[in-house]
């Protein structure tokens, strides 16, 4: 077995927060747990459904559009340890509707004067920072799309 | 049902004391609510200290500077409604036959700025910058000016309505007065909500000594408590839980539609019979939102509610007579009995230029992280 000595390792920023490998970032996809007894369906991986308690839940690979459901621009940096670029310039966060019936909390690559509720959105998975083991921790974002969520 | 009666109060202005310890402004606002009550501290059965950015045992090192009388006491924490559920507490306390004179008090001492995230959200969360207090609140103000219509004047006439408020209001920390213009002139902090229209964390204490009809038959101005609700937001009901996402089906009541529901139950009142409310104002939005949620007007007519003037003072229903947490500043653990000391002082006849004419009933409601919810209700 060989092993590129420049390949770097990647870590997703939350334990079972994608689906697939991360080696390929543009096919990477959102994990959520759909609940077997209600059908609500939840970002990520999680272990007793938060609208019914039930214990069993299916994996699956959230769809990588959706719509915007609403927004906001952080005009001030974020408390805590924010791992955004420097200086830090305003930026967009929303909910983002996904066709699976859930909404997710994400960062917007999108310009503010583009911003409109409704808007088409695709899922972005990029490196947000080095974690202390020089892996490349992947984060996500929603970025302009062109076409309808299908 | 046993009654319960607010039979004193005692309030430390709210803002920023560098000078003064938590046991300081702990003490005095006890001291104050004790006075006011015509009682001594050996009369108190037990105490519950609300409190969020406190150390642990604060309760303890708080009460025993009043003497260490051996009473069940401790702290509290509900986030913005610590203050509700420690009087919740006091109440089941004295309806159970265990207490028959418990003092509330709320204290906090905070830093200046946004919110420390790691109270609230998990690391992951914070390293994506989506660990920031205010974008929440301004992402359900931006879908309610999709939906209904809502603009950005009247968010901003409800920061208006509540600084001009403040100007009669002693204990509030910012005391001016600002225009319509002056408060959409300010920095955008999460649009479209704007540094004037925020409330910021600091410094304050709020006491108030709760006792059974046989101990406050004898109170020269005893004031009832008809209701005390808390829930925790349903599921999917209120992303400012926060949630790292929410579901796109469900249809749950938010937090405080449900716990108005239950306190509205308890008093056997309904809105149109309460006569002033203090409201959770973290942002002029939050309490646009909640004259919908606690019933003043249907779901979606909030601004037409603020343009009427109906919770101006003078108004039909006087909203955040006190200048609200916007200009007073939210001290969290103390924010909720601030709310319910200005009431009692409104149903006395005791608020001076900010009276509210013949005020029989008030409410009180609170909301924050985690979905916490609180509302008291009070009659003369």
């Amino acid at each position: 077995m060989t092993t590129l000595p420049t390949s770097t390792e990647r870590v997703a920023i939350r334990e079972g927060l994608f689906a697939g490998a991360l080696d390929a970032l543009d096919r990477v996809q959102l994990a959520g747990s759909s609940c077997n007894a209600c059908g609500e369906v939840h970002l990520g991986t999680v272990h007793l459904c938060p609208n019914c308690g039930n214990g069993s839940l299916t994996s699956l690979a959230l769809h990588p559009s959706g719509t915007l459901w609403t927004y906001t621009i952080l005009r001030f940096k974020p408390p805590g340890d924010f791992r955004g670029s420097e200086p830090f310039k305003p930026r967009p966060c929303g909910l983002v509707e996904l066709p699976d019936g859930v909404r997710v909390l994400a960062p917007l690559d999108i310009p503010e004067e583009d911003l409109v509720i409704g808007m088409h959105v695709r899922l972005r998975a990029s490196p947000l920072y080095m974690d202390d083991a020089d892996r490349e921790v992947i984060a996500f974002s929603f970025a302009p799309a062109e076409e309808p969520p299908v | 049902m046993t009654r319960v009666y607010v039979t004193g109060v005692g309030l430390h202005p709210f803002g920023r004391f560098d000078g003064k310890s938590y046991l300081d402004l702990g003490r005095e606002a006890a001291h104050l609510a004790l006075r006011d009550a015509d009682i001594s501290w050996s009369d108190v059965d037990a105490a519950y200290l609300a409190r969020m950015y406190l150390p642990a045992t604060s309760a303890p090192r708080i009460f025993k500077q009043l003497g260490a009388t051996g009473i069940s006491s401790c702290d509290v924490e509900a986030a913005c409604a610590s203050g509700g559920v420690a009087i919740r507490q006091a109440i089941m306390g004295i309806a159970s036959g265990a207490f028959d004179t418990v003092m509330v008090l709320g204290v906090e001492k905070m830093p200046r700025g946004f919110m420390d995230p790691t109270m609230i959200y998990e690391p992951w969360q914070i390293a994506m910058g989506l660990a920031v207090n205010p974008s929440y609140w301004a992402m359900r103000a931006r879908r309610h000016m999709h939906e209904f219509g809502t603009t950005e004047h009247d968010i901003a006439r409800v920061a208006v309505k509540n600084h001009r408020n403040s100007t009669h209001n002693p204990f509030a920390m910012y005391q001016k007065a600002f225009t319509t213009e002056e408060i959409l002139g300010s920095r955008l902090v999460c649009d479209p909500i704007r540094l004037l229209e925020i409330c910021a964390p600091n410094d304050g204490s709020a006491a108030i000594v709760l006792r059974s009809e046989r101990r406050a038959r004898a109170a020269r101005k005893r004031i009832e408590v008809v209701a005390s609700a808390h829930t925790l937001a349903r599921y999917s009901s209120d992303f400012r839980s926060p949630e790292s996402s929410m579901s796109a089906r469900a249809s749950n009541s938010g937090p405080t539609t449900v716990t108005a529901r239950l306190a509205y139950d308890q008093a056997g009142l309904g809105p149109q019979d309460i006569d002033c409310f203090e409201v959770q104002d973290t942002d002029a939005f939050c309490e646009l939102e909640a004259y919908e949620d606690l019933g003043l007007c249907a779901v979606g007519h909030g601004a037409e509610l603020v343009r009427s003037g109906a919770c101006e003072m003078g108004g039909r229903h006087p909203v955040n007579m006190s200048g609200g947490l916007i200009s007073k500043g939210e001290p969290v653990g103390a924010s909720h009995l601030g709310q319910v000391v200005e009431l009692v002082w409104q149903l006395r006849g005791e608020a001076g230029a900010r009276q509210v004419d013949r005020a029989g009933t008030g409410l009180a409601h609170v909301l924050g992280a985690g979905g916490h919810c609180a509302v008291t209700i009070l009659k003369t």
